[in-house]
Protein backbone atom coordinates (compact mmCIF):
# COMPACT_ATOMS: atom_id res chain seq x y z
CA UNK A 1 0.00 0.00 0.00
CA UNK A 2 2.96 2.65 0.61
CA UNK A 3 4.10 1.95 -2.47
CA UNK A 4 0.78 2.71 -4.44
CA UNK A 5 0.45 6.00 -2.22
CA UNK A 6 3.92 7.28 -2.76
CA UNK A 7 2.81 6.67 -6.79
CA UNK A 8 -0.47 8.13 -5.74
CA UNK A 9 1.32 11.44 -4.08
CA UNK A 10 3.33 11.98 -6.74
CA UNK A 11 0.87 11.73 -9.60
CA UNK A 12 -0.71 14.38 -7.72
CA UNK A 13 2.12 16.47 -7.22
CA UNK A 14 2.44 16.17 -11.09
CA UNK A 15 -0.77 17.03 -11.83
CA UNK A 16 -0.61 20.42 -9.96
CA UNK A 17 2.31 21.36 -11.31
CA UNK A 18 1.48 20.87 -14.85
CA UNK A 19 -1.98 22.92 -14.19
CA UNK A 20 -3.75 19.96 -15.15
CA UNK A 21 -6.28 19.90 -12.21
CA UNK A 22 -7.44 22.42 -9.91
CA UNK A 23 -8.89 20.45 -7.25
CA UNK A 24 -8.25 16.40 -6.31
CA UNK A 25 -10.62 14.30 -4.65
CA UNK A 26 -9.16 11.34 -2.49
CA UNK A 27 -9.07 10.19 0.71
CA UNK A 28 -7.12 11.22 4.08
CA UNK A 29 -6.58 9.98 7.12
CA UNK A 30 -8.63 10.48 10.04
CA UNK A 31 -8.81 10.38 13.81
CA UNK A 32 -9.60 6.98 13.53
CA UNK A 33 -7.65 4.26 11.63
CA UNK A 34 -10.84 2.88 10.56
CA UNK A 35 -12.55 5.91 9.00
CA UNK A 36 -10.57 7.68 6.11
CA UNK A 37 -12.51 10.70 4.99
CA UNK A 38 -13.09 12.12 1.70
CA UNK A 39 -10.33 14.97 0.90
CA UNK A 40 -10.01 17.61 -1.25
CA UNK A 41 -6.58 19.07 -2.36
CA UNK A 42 -6.12 22.16 -3.64
CA UNK A 43 -2.62 23.38 -5.20
CA UNK A 44 0.27 23.93 -2.49
CA UNK A 45 -2.01 21.71 0.26
CA UNK A 46 0.23 19.30 1.91
CA UNK A 47 -0.33 15.81 0.87
CA UNK A 48 1.37 14.43 3.88
CA UNK A 49 -2.54 13.20 5.26
CA UNK A 50 -3.31 11.64 1.89
CA UNK A 51 -4.56 7.93 2.78
CA UNK A 52 -5.49 4.82 0.32
CA UNK A 53 -6.58 1.56 1.77
CA UNK A 54 -9.10 -0.63 1.78
CA UNK A 55 -11.21 1.09 4.26
CA UNK A 56 -11.75 3.86 2.02
CA UNK A 57 -16.06 3.59 1.88
CA UNK A 58 -17.50 6.33 0.36
CA UNK A 59 -17.83 6.44 -3.61
CA UNK A 60 -15.63 9.97 -4.42
CA UNK A 61 -17.70 10.35 -7.67
CA UNK A 62 -20.40 11.92 -5.20
CA UNK A 63 -18.39 14.90 -5.06
CA UNK A 64 -18.12 15.72 -8.46
CA UNK A 65 -21.75 17.64 -9.01
CA UNK A 66 -20.85 19.50 -5.76
CA UNK A 67 -18.24 21.92 -8.33
CA UNK A 68 -19.03 24.20 -11.14
CA UNK A 69 -18.04 22.55 -14.97
CA UNK A 70 -15.06 24.74 -15.30
CA UNK A 71 -13.39 23.71 -11.94
CA UNK A 72 -10.84 21.11 -13.98
CA UNK A 73 -11.32 18.23 -11.53
CA UNK A 74 -8.90 15.40 -10.83
CA UNK A 75 -10.38 12.36 -8.66
CA UNK A 76 -9.16 8.90 -7.59
CA UNK A 77 -11.25 6.23 -9.24
CA UNK A 78 -11.71 2.80 -8.08
CA UNK A 79 -13.78 0.42 -10.24
CA UNK A 80 -17.36 1.55 -9.57
CA UNK A 81 -16.20 5.18 -9.07
CA UNK A 82 -14.84 5.16 -12.51
CA UNK A 83 -18.36 3.95 -13.48
CA UNK A 84 -20.20 6.44 -11.32
CA UNK A 85 -17.84 9.24 -12.81
CA UNK A 86 -19.08 8.10 -16.81
CA UNK A 87 -22.51 7.41 -15.97
CA UNK A 88 -22.01 11.23 -14.60
CA UNK A 89 -20.59 12.35 -17.50
CA UNK A 90 -23.61 11.06 -19.39
CA UNK A 91 -25.97 12.75 -17.61
CA UNK A 92 -23.88 15.77 -18.03
CA UNK A 93 -23.14 16.69 -14.84
CA UNK A 94 -19.54 17.30 -15.72
CA UNK A 95 -17.61 17.94 -18.57
CA UNK A 96 -15.50 14.98 -19.55
CA UNK A 97 -13.19 17.51 -20.82
CA UNK A 98 -12.35 18.72 -17.33
CA UNK A 99 -12.20 15.47 -15.36
CA UNK A 100 -9.27 13.39 -14.69
CA UNK A 101 -9.46 10.17 -13.53
CA UNK A 102 -6.52 8.36 -11.27
CA UNK A 103 -7.47 4.78 -11.65
CA UNK A 104 -7.04 2.35 -9.20
CA UNK A 105 -7.75 -1.36 -9.55
CA UNK A 106 -9.80 -2.09 -6.35
CA UNK A 107 -9.50 -5.43 -4.49
CA UNK A 108 -12.65 -4.37 -2.61
CA UNK A 109 -13.76 -2.50 0.32
CA UNK A 110 -13.73 -3.65 3.69
CA UNK A 111 -17.22 -3.72 5.52
CA UNK A 112 -16.45 -1.87 8.98
CA UNK A 113 -19.54 -3.65 10.73
CA UNK A 114 -17.51 -6.99 9.80
CA UNK A 115 -14.32 -6.08 11.51
CA UNK A 116 -16.10 -4.28 14.30
CA UNK A 117 -18.30 -7.17 15.27
CA UNK A 118 -15.87 -8.88 16.63
CA UNK A 119 -13.22 -6.25 17.75
CA UNK A 120 -14.49 -2.87 18.80
CA UNK A 121 -15.37 -0.04 17.75
CA UNK A 122 -11.91 1.73 19.00
CA UNK A 123 -9.34 0.37 16.91
CA UNK A 124 -5.63 1.88 17.05
CA UNK A 125 -3.68 -0.20 13.90
CA UNK A 126 -4.65 -0.92 10.36
CA UNK A 127 -2.60 -3.24 8.28
CA UNK A 128 -3.44 -4.99 4.95
CA UNK A 129 -1.88 -7.29 2.32
CA UNK A 130 -3.36 -8.98 -0.93
CA UNK A 131 -5.05 -11.67 1.30
CA UNK A 132 -5.08 -10.38 5.40
CA UNK A 133 -6.11 -7.80 6.55
CA UNK A 134 -4.94 -7.05 10.09
CA UNK A 135 -6.12 -4.40 12.89
CA UNK A 136 -5.20 -3.43 16.54
CA UNK A 137 -7.56 -3.04 19.30
CA UNK A 138 -6.85 -2.74 22.71
CA UNK A 139 -3.16 -3.99 21.95
CA UNK A 140 -4.18 -7.51 20.71
CA UNK A 141 -3.94 -8.01 17.14
CA UNK A 142 -6.96 -9.61 14.94
CA UNK A 143 -6.14 -11.19 11.50
CA UNK A 144 -9.21 -11.46 8.94
CA UNK A 145 -8.83 -13.02 5.49
CA UNK A 146 -9.65 -10.24 3.13
CA UNK A 147 -12.87 -12.23 1.50
CA UNK A 148 -14.10 -12.52 4.79
CA UNK A 149 -14.61 -8.98 5.65
CA UNK A 150 -15.34 -7.33 1.90
CA UNK A 151 -18.42 -5.39 1.54
CA UNK A 152 -20.84 -7.90 -0.12
CA UNK A 153 -21.55 -5.33 -2.91
CA UNK A 154 -17.44 -5.94 -3.42
CA UNK A 155 -17.70 -9.66 -3.21
CA UNK A 156 -20.36 -9.20 -6.03
CA UNK A 157 -17.67 -7.02 -7.81
CA UNK A 158 -17.38 -7.69 -11.70
CA UNK A 159 -15.66 -4.79 -13.03
CA UNK A 160 -12.99 -3.93 -10.39
CA UNK A 161 -10.74 -2.41 -12.78
CA UNK A 162 -11.93 1.70 -13.58
CA UNK A 163 -12.81 2.19 -16.84
CA UNK A 164 -11.17 4.67 -19.37
CA UNK A 165 -8.94 5.88 -16.75
CA UNK A 166 -6.66 8.90 -17.51
CA UNK A 167 -3.61 7.12 -15.65
CA UNK A 168 -3.80 3.64 -13.88
CA UNK A 169 -1.76 3.16 -10.88
CA UNK A 170 -1.66 -0.66 -9.51
CA UNK A 171 -2.02 -3.41 -11.64
CA UNK A 172 -5.17 -4.29 -13.60
CA UNK A 173 -7.01 -6.89 -11.45
CA UNK A 174 -9.04 -9.98 -13.39
CA UNK A 175 -12.55 -9.54 -14.10
CA UNK A 176 -15.06 -10.13 -11.96
CA UNK A 177 -17.48 -13.31 -12.40
CA UNK A 178 -21.26 -11.91 -13.73
CA UNK A 179 -22.70 -15.44 -12.70
CA UNK A 180 -21.58 -14.60 -8.74
CA UNK A 181 -23.80 -10.42 -9.15
CA UNK A 182 -26.38 -12.87 -10.54
CA UNK A 183 -26.60 -15.10 -7.30
CA UNK A 184 -28.05 -12.20 -5.09
CA UNK A 185 -30.82 -11.66 -7.16
CA UNK A 186 -31.07 -14.97 -8.11
CA UNK A 187 -31.71 -16.03 -4.40
CA UNK A 188 -34.20 -13.63 -3.75
CA UNK A 189 -36.14 -14.63 -7.02
CA UNK A 190 -35.91 -18.05 -6.01
CA UNK A 191 -38.36 -17.21 -2.69
CA UNK A 192 -42.14 -17.49 -2.85
CA UNK A 193 -44.11 -14.04 -3.25
CA UNK A 194 -45.04 -14.05 0.56
CA UNK A 195 -41.26 -14.40 1.32
CA UNK A 196 -40.15 -11.47 -0.58
CA UNK A 197 -42.65 -9.30 0.21
CA UNK A 198 -41.86 -10.10 4.22
CA UNK A 199 -38.25 -9.47 3.02
CA UNK A 200 -38.95 -6.45 1.69
CA UNK A 201 -41.33 -5.04 4.43
CA UNK A 202 -38.74 -5.92 7.19
CA UNK A 203 -36.06 -4.01 5.53
CA UNK A 204 -37.75 -1.18 4.40
CA UNK A 205 -40.05 -0.61 7.61
CA UNK A 206 -37.05 -0.62 9.61
CA UNK A 207 -36.11 2.81 7.75
CA UNK A 208 -35.41 5.69 10.08
CA UNK A 209 -35.35 8.13 7.00
CA UNK A 210 -32.41 9.79 7.99
CA UNK A 211 -31.33 9.68 3.76
CA UNK A 212 -27.60 8.84 4.57
CA UNK A 213 -28.20 6.09 1.75
CA UNK A 214 -29.09 9.10 -0.64
CA UNK A 215 -26.70 11.38 -0.19
CA UNK A 216 -23.84 8.82 -0.28
CA UNK A 217 -24.59 7.88 -3.25
CA UNK A 218 -23.57 9.58 -6.65
CA UNK A 219 -26.65 9.40 -8.29
CA UNK A 220 -28.72 11.04 -6.04
CA UNK A 221 -28.02 14.57 -7.03
CA UNK A 222 -31.16 16.26 -7.49
CA UNK A 223 -31.41 19.49 -5.42
CA UNK A 224 -34.75 18.45 -4.24
CA UNK A 225 -35.50 15.17 -4.13
CA UNK A 226 -39.06 13.88 -4.04
CA UNK A 227 -39.03 12.85 -0.71
CA UNK A 228 -38.51 16.63 0.38
CA UNK A 229 -41.35 18.47 -1.83
CA UNK A 230 -43.31 20.56 0.27
CA UNK A 231 -47.46 19.55 0.36
CA UNK A 232 -49.26 18.06 -1.55
CA UNK A 233 -46.50 15.67 -0.91
CA UNK A 234 -45.38 12.82 -3.39
CA UNK A 235 -45.10 10.26 -0.18
CA UNK A 236 -45.47 10.13 3.58
CA UNK A 237 -42.45 11.54 4.98
CA UNK A 238 -42.62 9.98 8.29
CA UNK A 239 -41.49 6.18 9.10
CA UNK A 240 -44.53 4.70 8.38
CA UNK A 241 -45.18 1.45 6.59
CA UNK A 242 -46.08 3.41 3.65
CA UNK A 243 -43.59 6.45 3.99
CA UNK A 244 -40.67 3.98 4.53
CA UNK A 245 -42.23 1.18 1.67
CA UNK A 246 -42.68 3.98 -0.84
CA UNK A 247 -38.78 5.81 -0.21
CA UNK A 248 -37.34 2.18 -0.63
CA UNK A 249 -39.37 1.31 -4.41
CA UNK A 250 -38.37 4.61 -5.37
CA UNK A 251 -35.03 5.36 -4.44
CA UNK A 252 -34.43 2.36 -5.79
CA UNK A 253 -36.27 2.79 -8.74
CA UNK A 254 -34.89 6.30 -9.75
CA UNK A 255 -31.39 4.23 -9.81
CA UNK A 256 -32.69 2.14 -13.16
CA UNK A 257 -29.90 1.74 -15.24
CA UNK A 258 -27.81 4.69 -13.74
CA UNK A 259 -26.93 2.80 -10.17
CA UNK A 260 -23.25 1.16 -10.69
CA UNK A 261 -23.55 -1.41 -7.84
CA UNK A 262 -20.82 0.31 -5.74
CA UNK A 263 -22.63 0.06 -2.17
CA UNK A 264 -22.08 2.82 -0.83
CA UNK A 265 -25.89 3.07 0.49
CA UNK A 266 -25.58 0.52 2.24
CA UNK A 267 -22.21 1.30 3.77
CA UNK A 268 -23.49 4.70 4.79
CA UNK A 269 -27.35 3.35 6.32
CA UNK A 270 -27.23 3.47 10.16
CA UNK A 271 -29.68 0.58 10.46
CA UNK A 272 -28.22 -1.87 8.27
CA UNK A 273 -30.82 -1.93 6.01
CA UNK A 274 -29.96 -3.71 2.44
CA UNK A 275 -31.06 -2.29 -0.40
CA UNK A 276 -28.51 -3.38 -3.51
CA UNK A 277 -30.77 -6.86 -4.18
CA UNK A 278 -33.20 -4.06 -5.48
CA UNK A 279 -31.00 -1.87 -7.63
CA UNK A 280 -29.15 -5.49 -9.28
CA UNK A 281 -32.48 -6.55 -10.09
CA UNK A 282 -33.18 -3.69 -11.48
CA UNK A 283 -29.28 -3.69 -13.48
CA UNK A 284 -30.14 -7.32 -14.26
CA UNK A 285 -33.36 -6.07 -16.04
CA UNK A 286 -31.40 -3.00 -17.90
CA UNK A 287 -28.56 -5.63 -19.48
CA UNK A 288 -30.95 -8.47 -19.97
CA UNK A 289 -33.36 -6.15 -22.42
CA UNK A 290 -31.43 -3.18 -23.23
CA UNK A 291 -28.16 -4.92 -23.26
CA UNK A 292 -26.88 -1.71 -21.06
CA UNK A 293 -24.74 -1.57 -18.32
CA UNK A 294 -24.28 1.92 -16.22
CA UNK A 295 -21.06 3.42 -16.43
CA UNK A 296 -19.49 1.18 -18.89
CA UNK A 297 -18.61 4.25 -21.64
CA UNK A 298 -19.38 8.10 -21.34
CA UNK A 299 -21.73 8.59 -23.87
CA UNK A 300 -24.28 6.28 -23.77
CA UNK A 301 -27.37 7.29 -22.70
CA UNK A 302 -29.13 4.81 -20.43
CA UNK A 303 -32.59 3.12 -21.19
CA UNK A 304 -35.28 5.37 -20.19
CA UNK A 305 -33.59 7.95 -21.83
CA UNK A 306 -33.02 6.30 -25.05
CA UNK A 307 -36.39 4.58 -25.92
CA UNK A 308 -37.72 4.97 -29.67
CA UNK A 309 -39.70 3.05 -32.36
CA UNK A 310 -38.28 0.24 -32.03
CA UNK A 311 -40.07 -0.42 -28.75
CA UNK A 312 -43.29 -0.70 -30.73
CA UNK A 313 -43.68 -4.33 -30.94
CA UNK A 314 -44.22 -4.26 -27.07
CA UNK A 315 -47.87 -2.67 -26.84
CA UNK A 316 -49.27 -5.49 -26.39
CA UNK A 317 -52.75 -5.58 -25.47
CA UNK B 1 -72.10 -7.88 0.09
CA UNK B 2 -68.92 -7.88 -2.10
CA UNK B 3 -67.44 -4.20 -2.87
CA UNK B 4 -66.55 -3.33 -5.86
CA UNK B 5 -62.64 -3.24 -6.33
CA UNK B 6 -61.26 0.12 -6.01
CA UNK B 7 -59.87 1.09 -9.74
CA UNK B 8 -57.21 4.25 -10.56
CA UNK B 9 -57.84 4.60 -14.26
CA UNK B 10 -55.51 7.32 -15.86
CA UNK B 11 -56.52 8.37 -19.20
CA UNK B 12 -54.22 10.43 -21.69
CA UNK B 13 -56.42 12.91 -23.00
CA UNK B 14 -55.66 13.03 -26.49
CA UNK B 15 -56.25 8.97 -26.15
CA UNK B 16 -58.78 8.67 -29.27
CA UNK B 17 -61.81 7.55 -27.75
CA UNK B 18 -64.94 7.30 -29.73
CA UNK B 19 -67.35 9.79 -28.55
CA UNK B 20 -69.91 7.51 -26.63
CA UNK B 21 -66.76 5.96 -25.27
CA UNK B 22 -65.36 9.09 -23.80
CA UNK B 23 -68.89 10.10 -22.93
CA UNK B 24 -69.16 7.62 -21.17
CA UNK B 25 -65.66 7.91 -19.56
CA UNK B 26 -66.14 11.82 -18.85
CA UNK B 27 -69.92 11.01 -17.01
CA UNK B 28 -71.02 7.40 -16.61
CA UNK B 29 -68.36 6.13 -14.73
CA UNK B 30 -69.26 3.57 -11.65
CA UNK B 31 -68.09 5.24 -8.15
CA UNK B 32 -65.26 2.47 -7.73
CA UNK B 33 -63.59 3.77 -10.73
CA UNK B 34 -61.47 7.01 -10.40
CA UNK B 35 -60.70 8.89 -13.57
CA UNK B 36 -57.27 10.83 -13.76
CA UNK B 37 -56.80 12.99 -16.96
CA UNK B 38 -53.13 13.46 -17.65
CA UNK B 39 -51.51 15.27 -20.75
CA UNK B 40 -50.01 11.96 -22.14
CA UNK B 41 -48.99 8.16 -20.50
CA UNK B 42 -45.31 10.15 -20.52
CA UNK B 43 -46.65 12.24 -17.87
CA UNK B 44 -47.34 9.51 -15.56
CA UNK B 45 -45.03 9.07 -12.84
CA UNK B 46 -43.88 6.21 -11.18
CA UNK B 47 -44.89 7.62 -8.34
CA UNK B 48 -48.29 8.32 -9.12
CA UNK B 49 -48.90 4.63 -9.96
CA UNK B 50 -47.03 4.04 -6.74
CA UNK B 51 -49.76 6.78 -4.68
CA UNK B 52 -53.27 5.33 -6.29
CA UNK B 53 -52.02 1.62 -4.91
CA UNK B 54 -50.89 3.23 -1.10
CA UNK B 55 -53.91 5.45 -1.34
CA UNK B 56 -56.09 2.04 -1.18
CA UNK B 57 -56.63 1.30 -5.31
CA UNK B 58 -56.86 -2.31 -5.77
CA UNK B 59 -55.68 -1.51 -9.15
CA UNK B 60 -54.38 1.02 -11.48
CA UNK B 61 -55.28 0.69 -15.23
CA UNK B 62 -53.04 3.20 -17.63
CA UNK B 63 -55.09 4.19 -21.04
CA UNK B 64 -53.02 5.56 -23.97
CA UNK B 65 -52.42 5.58 -27.23
CA UNK B 66 -50.85 3.19 -29.67
CA UNK B 67 -47.00 3.66 -30.73
CA UNK B 68 -46.74 6.25 -33.66
CA UNK B 69 -50.27 7.47 -32.70
CA UNK B 70 -48.69 9.44 -29.46
CA UNK B 71 -50.11 13.36 -29.68
CA UNK B 72 -46.20 13.93 -28.42
CA UNK B 73 -44.58 11.37 -30.88
CA UNK B 74 -43.17 9.52 -27.97
CA UNK B 75 -44.36 10.05 -24.86
CA UNK B 76 -46.05 6.66 -24.73
CA UNK B 77 -42.79 5.39 -25.64
CA UNK B 78 -40.99 6.79 -22.55
CA UNK B 79 -43.36 5.61 -20.61
CA UNK B 80 -43.72 2.02 -21.98
CA UNK B 81 -40.23 1.04 -20.85
CA UNK B 82 -40.62 2.97 -17.12
CA UNK B 83 -44.06 1.33 -15.98
CA UNK B 84 -42.79 -1.73 -17.47
CA UNK B 85 -39.70 -1.96 -15.35
CA UNK B 86 -41.69 -0.29 -12.49
CA UNK B 87 -43.85 -3.62 -12.98
CA UNK B 88 -40.72 -5.46 -12.62
CA UNK B 89 -39.89 -4.10 -9.32
CA UNK B 90 -42.95 -4.49 -7.96
CA UNK B 91 -43.10 -7.91 -8.97
CA UNK B 92 -39.94 -8.67 -7.51
CA UNK B 93 -40.65 -7.56 -4.06
CA UNK B 94 -43.65 -9.52 -3.56
CA UNK B 95 -46.41 -7.10 -4.97
CA UNK B 96 -49.35 -8.15 -7.70
CA UNK B 97 -47.97 -7.14 -11.23
CA UNK B 98 -51.29 -7.82 -12.30
CA UNK B 99 -53.06 -4.97 -10.26
CA UNK B 100 -51.97 -3.04 -12.90
CA UNK B 101 -52.53 -2.92 -16.19
CA UNK B 102 -52.41 -1.08 -19.12
CA UNK B 103 -54.38 -0.56 -22.03
CA UNK B 104 -53.07 1.22 -25.80
CA UNK B 105 -56.51 2.34 -27.45
CA UNK B 106 -56.81 3.59 -30.75
CA UNK B 107 -60.08 5.38 -32.21
CA UNK B 108 -61.41 2.31 -33.69
CA UNK B 109 -61.65 0.40 -30.75
CA UNK B 110 -65.27 1.33 -30.26
CA UNK B 111 -66.60 -0.19 -26.80
CA UNK B 112 -63.47 -1.30 -25.72
CA UNK B 113 -62.95 0.30 -22.89
CA UNK B 114 -66.07 -0.22 -21.05
CA UNK B 115 -65.05 -4.18 -21.73
CA UNK B 116 -61.15 -3.51 -20.68
CA UNK B 117 -62.29 -2.27 -16.96
CA UNK B 118 -65.05 -4.99 -16.70
CA UNK B 119 -62.26 -7.70 -17.30
CA UNK B 120 -59.95 -5.86 -15.34
CA UNK B 121 -62.43 -5.86 -12.49
CA UNK B 122 -63.41 -9.48 -12.80
CA UNK B 123 -59.35 -9.98 -12.49
CA UNK B 124 -58.69 -8.23 -9.70
CA UNK B 125 -61.76 -9.77 -7.67
CA UNK B 126 -59.68 -13.34 -8.18
CA UNK B 127 -56.61 -12.11 -7.09
CA UNK B 128 -55.10 -12.62 -3.31
CA UNK B 129 -55.25 -9.66 -1.51
CA UNK B 130 -51.95 -10.29 0.56
CA UNK B 131 -49.09 -8.06 -0.35
CA UNK B 132 -50.40 -4.91 -1.46
CA UNK B 133 -48.57 -2.61 0.20
CA UNK B 134 -49.07 -0.63 3.24
CA UNK B 135 -51.54 2.48 2.51
CA UNK B 136 -51.08 5.84 3.84
CA UNK B 137 -53.30 7.65 6.05
CA UNK B 138 -56.14 9.32 3.57
CA UNK B 139 -55.85 12.74 3.92
CA UNK B 140 -59.64 14.74 5.13
CA UNK B 141 -61.98 15.24 2.20
CA UNK B 142 -60.08 18.31 0.81
CA UNK B 143 -57.15 18.88 2.18
CA UNK B 144 -53.58 17.82 1.02
CA UNK B 145 -51.22 15.39 2.44
CA UNK B 146 -48.37 16.10 4.84
S1 LIG C 1 -27.75 3.17 -5.38
FE1 LIG C 1 -26.15 2.48 -3.91
S2 LIG C 1 -24.94 0.99 -5.10
FE2 LIG C 1 -26.11 2.18 -6.59
S3 LIG C 1 -24.76 3.89 -7.22
FE3 LIG C 1 -26.04 4.63 -5.50
S4 LIG C 1 -24.80 4.27 -3.67
FE4 LIG C 1 -23.91 3.00 -5.31
S1 LIG D 1 -29.60 5.22 5.11
FE1 LIG D 1 -30.87 3.51 5.85
S2 LIG D 1 -32.13 4.35 7.52
FE2 LIG D 1 -31.27 6.09 6.39
S3 LIG D 1 -32.87 6.60 4.88
FE3 LIG D 1 -31.43 5.17 3.85
S4 LIG D 1 -32.32 3.15 4.20
FE4 LIG D 1 -33.32 4.53 5.64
Amino acid sequence: MSELIAKLKSEIKRLFDEDVVDVVIAFKKADSPLRPQPAFYRKGDSLEDLEYNSLCQNNLANYLTRYPHETRIGIVVRGCESRSVNALVVEKQHPRENLFKIGIPCQGIVDLRKIVKQTGEDVSGYKEDQEKISVVFKNKEYQFDRKDVLHDSCLRCVHPNPVNPDVLLGDPLPEGDPGVLRQAVESFEALTKQERYTWFQQEAERCIRCYACREACPMCYCTECFVDHNPPRWTESTISPAGTQAWHIIRAFHQTGRCTSCGACERACPMDIKMTYLTDKLNEDMLNQYDFAPGMDDTTQPPFASFNLDDKNRFVA
Amino acid sequence: METKPKIALFQCQWCLYSEPDQYWVDHNLPPSIRLMKVSCTGRINTLHILNAIQGGADGVMISGCRPEKCHFKEGNLSALRQHEEFLNLLDYIGYERDRVRFVWLDLQDRGRIQQELADFENKLQELSTANTLATRINAPEGEVHV
